[in-house]
Order: structure tokens, then sequence, then C-alpha cells
């Protein structure tokens, strides 16, 4: 009896530091880089740096990096400082990433509006300690919620319902009312696909590798426009797809990674919130495309660009709504004329050309004249789905599923399967 | 030299485990202030709003009763098995299963009126618990195979299964291609009976009031107890291990399962990978506060329930997930310690020094 106690608890202990382990929302990859990019790559011994070959010349080059495309604008004419704004996250904000980005728009927004600011994090999705928390807010005073994740949906709108004095605000949802509770997200991809045109001009191989989340079509969207930009900087490139099924695991996306790289790809682009997949490109002289926040601290020689959340000025204009009243739910889908998503730096050896096209670019969607999704495009079999000159409406799929909102198809370039 | 061990105390102390209770819930409390005072957290905010948001209203005190009915299921199914000195490390996995379960008989019945299909679902969740239990429960009857290694990995399993489904067969068409499943129907959800308690609280405490009455005063009982204590006795006394562990391992998961289904129509909207939040695990802890007698589970779920919501309430004034786990668990932890040292104490005694 007492071994199998012994055994009982030693099981329970492993466990618990498993789930810690599993839990852990540093934003770097613990693991060695360097070992695991070694045992890739099998040409490129210890000894090959002066072999003259592009790879040790870009893998030998200094990482500095160009300032911000866009520099953060968040200010606020409205006195909030009525407005208590609960946010509950994911994750730990951590150094970098998804979470990190949207604490750092609410502490902007909270700065420049003297609204409250309440967070709590580490919330898992789907489990009650999330309405838990929202309630605790309320009690609070809080009269705007913020919640940053998909899974919070029903909950949110559960509880809308029963506050209806209190706004409820949704990142990535497609619940709303028209009172109190809408969703927001913004067009990442348009970011996405600038980041593609550096991404083009940078592969040399024409294999370019994504590391990419889950069949969803946000990263499914996120794939297209960033292939619809590499195709356009270089023709002939293709984007391989792995898929991970994570948002954040360090290990697995390391991983994932690595398998691009040794499958020759010498660029990588990711949509998790780990820094894992940049690691191993720093480690395999490649270069890497980040997402969510600039990560070029992380991966100084392999960082090329990143596509970026600024929420700072979104999270100040929608606590604006709830000072003044004005919010009524509803959907809310920015793009890069609000600054919103941006182009994050650039690394200082892409060219002048390609900075001009991104430039280019991004005046265009900017002023609402463009759009990546900008027919004709090809989906992956070369068939016609988006005629010339078309752009898809962002809700109402056609048969095919062409809306913006629902793609679950991939153009032309990309190689791998939509469905996961 | 002499060496410390734990010796039985011939009478309980004076007082018993009440006494035992508030001392190391106090120390517990004191040990917390040191740790608060590390992070930086101020103590007693802390305290008073861990009290308030579980205990201090009406409201609260609701939800602290729905947090302890899972609990004080999961911890009941632990307890079962421990009478026979059988350990259920697979309650986690019974309730994914169990909610599994009832999610399929909702997916059946999405058609039929509100009880009758609550009832359904509720019965497929201890069906379903019983099952998953069932096959270790048969393995460790038949081939002696420990059912605490099975009953582990069939927890993984489970929630391999829920995650299959949410990616194919069940994925909501509604759900823009996220991975999530279908909301369970409307009409399924449990009705509230007294602020935002649902009815799961009073079938919960009802199934352990029930098992712990059968436990004390039925024949049945009294078998397992004896076949718990001591195999040979119970096989010269006629009774059979094989049926009895396959019996109590079904027992142990459907209760487990039962908590699944209750979840899924108290709680929550939808199955989901999350919705059991560490139940199954927190249910070994709290049968092993309540020295794996059904009579205790009740009241330690209850106190589990609301430290654990007093727990959450915290992270919302900046206390870090991390420092309230651990304050969590010292209270809880300070608890056990009391439990065993009203029963046990302390004794120094020679070590023996062996003859050459």
């Amino acid at each position: 009896m007492k071994q199998r106690l012994l055994l009982v608890l030693s099981i329970l202990l492993s466990f618990t530091l498993i789930t810690a382990a599993c839990g852990d929302d540093e934003s770097t990859d613990t693991a060695d880089p360097v070992d695991n990019g070694d045992s890739g790559d099998s040409g490129d011994g210890g000894d090959g740096g002066d072999d003259g070959d592009g790879d040790g010349d870009e893998c030998s080059r200094t990482g500095t990096v160009a300032a911000p495309v866009k520099p953060d604008d968040t200010t606020s004419e409205v006195d909030a400082s009525g407005v208590t704004a609960a946010f509950v996250y994911l994750t730990d904000p951590g150094d970098a990433g998804w979470t990190w980005a949207h604490n750092r728009g609410a502490e902007q927004a909270a700065a420049a509006t003297g609204a409250t600011l309440l967070t709590v994090d580490n919330i898992a999705e789907g489990s009650p300690e999330f309405e838990q928390s929202v309630r605790d807010f309320i009690a609070d005073g809080a009269n705007a919620v913020f919640a940053t994740s998909f899974g919070y949906m029903d909950a949110m709108e559960t509880l809308s319902g029963e506050f209806p004095d209190v706004d409820f605000f949704h990142a990535t949802g497609f619940k709303a009312n028209d009172t109190n509770f809408g969703n927001y997200f913004g067009r990442v991809y348009q970011a996405r696909y600038l980041t593609g045109l550096a991404a083009g001009a940078a592969s040399a191989s024409g294999n370019i590798g994504y590391v990419a989340a889950f069949p969803i079509p946000e990263v499914i969207r996120g794939i297209n426009a960033f292939t619809l930009g590499v195709r356009e900087a270089n023709p002939d490139a293709t984007v391989t797809v792995n898929w991970t099924s994570t948002w954040f695991d360090p290990a697995v996306e390391g991983e994932a990674a690595q398998a691009l790289l040794d499958g020759g790809a010498d660029v990588l682009a990711m949509h998790q919130d780990s820094t894992a997949a940049g690691e191993r490109a720093e480690a395999a002289c490649a270069r890497w495309v980040s997402y969510n926040s600039d990560m070029s601290e992380f991966a100084p020689n392999a960082y090329l660009a990143s596509a970026i959340w600024n929420w700072g000025a979104y999270y100040a204009d929608a606590i604006e709504s709830v000072a003044d009243g004005s919010f009524a739910g509803g959907g809310n889908w920015p793009g890069m004329e609000t600054g919103l998503v941006q182009i994050g730096s650039l690394a200082d050896d892409v060219s002048d050309a390609t900075r001009t096209l991104i430039d280019e670019r991004s005046a265009a969607m900017i002023d609402g004249s463009w759009d990546p999704f900008t027919g004709p495009i090809n989906d992956q079999d070369g068939n016609l789905v988006i005629a010339d000159g078309d752009v898809p409406p962002d809700f109402g799929a056609d048969e095919e599923g062409r809306s913006l909102l629902d793609q679950n198809w991939f153009v032309e370039g990309v190689i791998g399967s939509a469905g996961g | 030299m002499k060496k410390l061990v734990l010796v039985r105390r011939e009478t309980p102390t004076r007082g018993g485990q009440p006494a035992a209770f508030v001392a190391g819930f106090i120390l517990a409390l004191g040990l917390g202030a040191i740790l608060l005072l590390i992070s930086g957290d101020p103590v007693w905010e802390v305290y008073t709003r861990m009290f308030e948001r579980s205990l201090g209203s009406k409201d609260v005190m609701s939800a602290t009763l729905n947090r302890a009915t899972p609990l004080a299921l999961a911890g009941l199914a632990v307890s079962i098995a421990a009478t026979m000195g059988l350990w259920n490390i697979g309650a986690e996995g019974q309730i994914l299963f169990g909610a599994t379960a009832a999610t399929f008989v909702g997916r059946i019945g999405e058609d039929w009126s509100g009880p009758v299909l609550i009832i359904a679902m509720l019965l497929g969740g201890a069906i379903g618990g019983a099952l998953w239990a069932a096959g270790p429960g048969l393995v460790r009857a038949e081939l002696g195979v420990s059912e605490i290694i099975t009953t582990l990995m069939l927890n993984e399993v489970a929630l391999r299964l829920i995650r299959y489904l949410q990616n194919g067969r069940w994925k909501d068409p509604e759900g823009l291609l996220f991975p999530v499943i279908e909301p369970r129907p409307v009409q399924s959800g449990l009705g509230t009976i007294w602020e935002r308690a649902h009815l799961g609280v009073v079938i919960a405490f009802a199934v352990v009031a029930a098992f712990a009455w059968f436990a004390k005063h039925s024949v049945w009982g009294y078998e397992l107890k004896i076949a718990g204590a001591s195999p040979k006795t119970a096989a010269y006394a006629g009774i059979s291990m094989r049926r009895k562990v396959l019996g109590v391992m079904v027992l142990s998961g459907a209760v487990a399962g039962l908590a699944g289904g209750i979840e899924l129509t108290g709680t929550a909207t939808r199955l989901d990978v999350n919705i059991s939040s560490g139940f199954g695990f927190a249910g070994i802890i709290v049968a092993a506060l309540a020295l794996m007698r059904p009579s205790g589970v009740a009241v330690v779920a209850l106190l589990f329930g609301a430290v654990q919501v007093g727990g959450i309430s915290i992270q919302s004034i900046g206390v870090s997930s991390a420092v309230s786990g651990v304050l969590q668990a010292l209270i809880l932890f300070g608890a056990i310690g009391a439990g065993v040292l009203s029963s046990y104490r302390v004794q120094a005694v020679e070590r023996k020094v062996v003859a050459t």
C-alpha cells in the first residue's frame, strides 16, 4: 500500500511538473538551437566559415535593423477616466508575441485615455475560470471587457446578455450583438503580404518554409497573402507549409522549422507565439519573418521583416467609444489604414528596390486603392479563383468559400494542404 | 543518533481534526503571507479578497458551490476506488469522456425536450465514465495490471479524442473552420436553483450522500471494506475479488463521468479540451484530504472550491497565477498536514545499531 502511494505521488508530481513546463510562457525556446542546427546541416561543418559561399556571408552579417516603418501614434483627446477596461489574456504577456502586443496596446491606450486598466493572464479557453475572472472584474467596477482569444467567445456572449451596462470586445471571434458585444480583429494579412515581398527577394533558392499554426481561415489567409507577396518579388518561388497544431509550443515549432530548413528552405515565416523558428533559422544561416511583434532581437542575423500588431490606437478608440457611449457592438476588421497592422523593422540588407515596392504597396493599402487579394488569383491547382480586378468580400462566402473571413484554400505557389 | 518517525496516536488529540485543521490553516496563511511579501503583493488585501470573492456573498457562494460540484464527484470517484485499495488516477479522463458521451447523446437528442434530454445526457456522461474505467478495471481484475498506469494513460487518450472531434467529426460548421465542437442543444442547460448555483450541485451532493450511506449501512459497503482491508479475509468469506474490483472501478468511473455531464450541461456551452480544469487530478487531493472517506469528500470539496475560486479572484488584482497556485497549495497542504498530525505524532527514536 505504501509503495503504491509513493507511485501515485510520484506520478502526480511528475504530471504537475509537465503541466508547469507546458504552461511556461517564456516566449523563447530554451532548447539549444545550435546543436540542432548543426545536426541538420550536413555540408557546412564548423570549419566551413571561410569557403566564401553566400550562406557564410549572410550568416556573418551584422544584425542591425532599420527603424520601424510607421511610428506609434496612440493619442487621445477624450477623457475616459470613467472607464475601467479589463483585459483577459490566454498567456503571460512575456517578452514578445500575441499577448505581449495586446498588453502593450492596452497600456498605451490606458495611458492615453486616462482609463483604469485591469488584466489577468493564464486563463484557459473554454474553462470556467474565464467567466469567473470577468465577473470579478465587473464586481471591481469594470465597464469594458476585452477578451483576446477565440475560445472565450461563448462566455462573452452569455455575459454580455447578463450585464447590459458593460461593453464586451472579443478578438478573433465572430459573434456580436448590436448593443454591447462586438468582435474585432485586424487585416494582418496586408502586413503579411509586405513581408512576403521581402522574403521573396531574400530567397536565393526560391524555397521558402512556413511554420503554420492551425488550419483555420486566419492562418490560411496569412499564408496566402505572404505567398502572393513572395511571388510578386520572386515569381518561381514556392512556400512550403508545415502545420504544428499549436499556438505556443517552442519544441514542436522548432522541430517543424528544422524540417523545413532540412528540406532546403532558406527563408522561414511562422504564425505561432514563440521565437523557436527564428532561433532555428539563425542557427542554420537562413532568414526569418516574425509575426505578432518585431522579434529582431531574438535572432538578429536571421531576422528579415515582421508583420506586427499595434493595438494601442485601436484600444484607445475602443475605450473612447465606451466613454462617450457610442459603442454598439458589431464586427470591426480594420487594416493598415488605421496603423493597427503594419510591417515591423526591415533588416538592413533589404534592397532599396524592395523597400520602394513595400512602400508603394503599403501606400496603396492605406489609401484603400488596392488589396493583396485583388484578382487574378489562381488556387494551388492553377484554377482561376478570383477574377481579374475582383476583390473577395469580407463576409458572405459563396459556394467556393471565396470570402476573406472564410478562406479555406491555398493560392498558387503554396505547397501543402489547407486541410491541415 | 536519533531519527524522526510518525507514530499513530493511541488517543486522538483533544478537539481532534477540527482543531488541527484550524491550526494548519493559520500556519498556511502565515507561510502564504511570507510568500506574498516576497512577491510584493499586499497580504491583507489578497486574503480579504480571497475570502470575499469565494464566501463573502450569496453570488460568490453559489459560484463556489458550482466549483465544488465536479471536485466533490471527482473526489468521491477516487475514494470509491480507494475503499478497495485501488487508485483511480483517471478521473480526469473519465470526466472528459463522460462529457464527450453526454455531447454524443445531445447530438442524437437535439430535438428532445429539455428535461428528457438533460437526464439522458447526464446518464450518458455516467455511462461514458463507467466505460472509460471499465477497461482498467477489467485488466486489473483478470490480469492484475496496475490500474494506476492504465487509468492515467487513458486521460491522455480522452483528451486526444476531443481534439480529434474538434478538428473533424464534430467541428462546428458555423465556427469559421475554428477547431471547436458544435454547441450542445440550448434546451440542455441545467437550470439554476439558488443565485448562480445550478441543479448539478444538488445532484452531486445527493450522489455523495447516497454513497456515504451505502458504504456505511449496506452489506455491499461492508464487503468493500473487508475486501479493501484484507483480500484474503474477503476470499475466505466468499467475496469475489474480481467482480468487486471491476464493479468498484466502473462505479468510480461513472461518478467521474457524471461530473463531466454536469460540467457540460451546467457551466459549459460546448465540449472543449478545457472543460475539466483539472478536476480529475484535484479529485485525488480532495479524496486524500478527506482521508479517503466518502463522508468527508463533500466538506473538503467545498473548502477546495472556495480556495480555487478565491485563488482565481486574486489573479485579477495582479497576483501572478504562479503565486496564486502556490498559495492555494499551501492552504490545502496546511490542512492535510494538520489532518495527519491529529492522528499521528512525530517521535524521535534511536537509530538501531546494527551488530557486527
